[in-house]
């Protein structure tokens, strides 16, 4: 395994991975439309006939993904998030879904990393699609770490993994033992509220519960890098505990993180709940990403609000 | 209609619509003489073994015309007389379109389309990476071909070479009637494609196309527009229209059968 670099972005650290993976597995063939094709020249070396540049065509990219699974290939595809899941939705739940075909998509772009392109390039609702389709598994690795140990482990399984990069890394580094597939981390102990953040925001998630600390109220952090399966017993048991969640989370309200703990949990009583996520409208701003973070309300401050508002 | 091939699978064909009570006959007997060659002659298969790794494989894009692939399927020893029995009925593994989680020899589930080319092209550029040289044929629709992800696949396969790759389109002229400007053999050759035009119901021209594919001197992949007709071989299915996806009464199942015999 190549030496974990805290610096490393999580997009060189997954072209690093598949390079390392690719020499060990003669079935590994990745697929990009135009997109990492730099980053990726190691693999494309390394790896001779095993690496397609294939084209500005993301349907045919998901089918003949299945394709190569179909005969006992191991595909990553990868390219900018909508343009694989919202435009090539069909082919992902026909010919991979369906056909019970294993492969993994790999994508850049999330939510709204390209925070200046606007909807065409802006993806937050992938999870809440993802979660129609059976034998998809839906991972958010937060670091470098997190990447190259949940591709290891998911990468051969049987399932199609998706494997959501963003831009920004939480900062948090955790040992790669303790990333396993399924399963969150408990980050901070707490007994007033539960905070469970998912991608970048755990980072926000550690400044609300120093703030809230400040104001003498103890909140405990769940960190979620595998959207699904989702870890339901940390999750329950949190909730059990001190009756009062916020979910923070760069997608959607409507089919996100936050929906899926609700469900997981409706039969707690009294338990107050927030969401910390994208409303269900368009981000039709520009700025930088944190900046479009802001707007919706994705930082210490937005969640302090909600919280306010709708917990204490 | 002396000169009609594939009488007996086509009397079978209508009879699993007459029993199932679904079905579209006429989109089968456009393609039927071509797929009952390609089973007979072109590929290696063993129904013992159906995902044998070094088999050759048949995928139907369109997968309305199911019944044809059926036929063939139960011809060669692939599925069983009750799957034949039960088409279209609880229980069984046949339905309106193919499935290759339940039907062995079915290498795609299709119905959806636009689909089958682009999963057939990561089939064969999988075998490419792989050393392989499975041959892969993949009959298409006319009006499926006014889907843009078949040229998406036109277009990749051209390009890397897939020489072990053959479409077949059924141009029986139902996408003509919405969209009547549709030159498919120039656009074929346009994306760089070998292309032959024959008539899909002469067996001399589907024998002599498949044998020309065998011996060309290309790397290119292959194309055959196969001008079809839709209901072919009985004169009351023929063409465009309501027997699209009807089910015969008595009186025009004896008229059916009657012209099969």
């Amino acid at each position: 395994m190549n030496a974990m670099n805290v610096n490393k972005s999580i997009r060189e650290q997954f072209a690093d991975t598949l390079t390392d993976v690719g020499q060990a597995d003669p079935d590994l063939v990745v697929v990009v439309g135009d997109i990492s094709h730099g980053v990726l020249q190691p693999f494309a070396k390394a790896c001779p006939g095993r690496y397609f540049n294939i084209g500005i065509l993301e349907q045919t990219t998901v089918s003949l993904g299945a394709g190569m699974a179909r005969v006992g290939l191991v595909p990553v595809l990868h390219t900018i998030a909508p343009f694989l899941i919202e435009r090539a939705f069909e082919q992902i739940k026909l010919d991979f879904c369906y056909h019970q075909l294993p492969g993994n998509i790999i994508t850049v772009g999330s939510a709204f990393d390209y925070s200046n392109l606007g909807c065409t390039h802006h993806c937050y609702n992938d999870f809440a699609l993802l979660k129609t389709l059976p034998n998809v598994d839906i991972t958010y690795p937060g670091t470098a770490v997190e990447f190259d140990a949940l591709f290891r482990e998911c990468y051969r399984n049987s399932k199609l993994s998706y494997y959501r990069v963003p831009g920004t890394s939480h900062g948090v580094e955790f040992k790669a033992a303790d990333i396993k597939p399924g399963q969150g981390i408990k980050v901070a102990d707490g007994s007033d509220i539960t905070l469970v953040a998912t991608g970048p925001h755990l980072k926000t998630a550690r400044g609300v519960r120093d703030r809230l600390a400040s104001g003498g109220r103890s909140a405990e952090i769940l960190y979620i890098h595998t959207i699904r399966p989702l870890d339901v017993d940390l999750v329950r048991a949190s909730i059990a505990k001190t009756r009062a969640v916020v979910v923070i989370e760069e997608h959607m309200r409507s089919g996100g993180l936050g929906d899926e703990v609700l469900r997981e949990t409706r039969d707690i009583d009294t338990v107050r709940f927030a969401s910390a996520a994208i409303p269900d409208a368009f981000v039709t701003g520009y700025g930088k990403y944190e900046e479009l973070c802001e707007s919706v309300g994705l930082s210490v401050d937005g969640v302090m609000a909600l919280i306010d508002d709708q917990i204490f | 209609m002396s000169d009609v091939l594939n009488k007996d699978l086509r009397r079978q064909m209508v009879d699993m619509v007459v029993a199932g009570k679904d079905g579209h006959i006429p989109s089968a007997f456009s393609i039927v003489d071509i797929i009952t060659h390609i089973y007979a002659l072109e590929l290696k298969i063993d129904p013992k073994n159906p995902d044998a790794p070094d088999r050759d494989y048949f995928v139907l894009s369109k997968g309305h015309g199911c019944l044809a692939l059926y036929v063939n399927l139960h011809r060669h020893g692939f599925i069983t007389d009750q799957d034949i029995a039960d088409f279209c009925k609880k229980g069984g593994i046949l339905g309106e379109h193919p499935d290759m989680t339940k039907v062995a020899g079915a290498e795609a589930s299709t119905g959806s389309l636009g689909h089958g080319l682009s999963f057939s092209l990561g089939i064969a550029l999988g075998h490419k990476v792989k050393g392989m040289d499975n041959k892969l044929f993949v009959l298409i629709g006319d009006g499926e071909s006014h889907e843009g992800t078949v040229w998406e696949a036109a277009h990749i396969a051209a390009n890397h070479r897939l020489k072990n790759l053959t479409v077949i389109v059924d141009w029986n002229r139902s996408g003509m009637q919405l969209l009547p400007e549709d030159d498919l053999p120039a656009k074929w050759r346009a994306f760089g494609w070998h292309t032959t035009v024959i008539d899909g119901h002469d067996p001399d021209q589907i024998a002599a196309a498949f044998a020309a594919i065998k011996s060309k001197d290309t790397d290119r992949p292959s194309v055959i527009v196969a001008n079809t007709v839709k209901g072919k071989g009985v004169a009351m299915l023929e063409g465009h229209g309501r027997w699209h996806h009807r089910i015969p009464n008595d009186e025009e199942y004896a008229e059916i059968m009657g012209a099969l015999i």
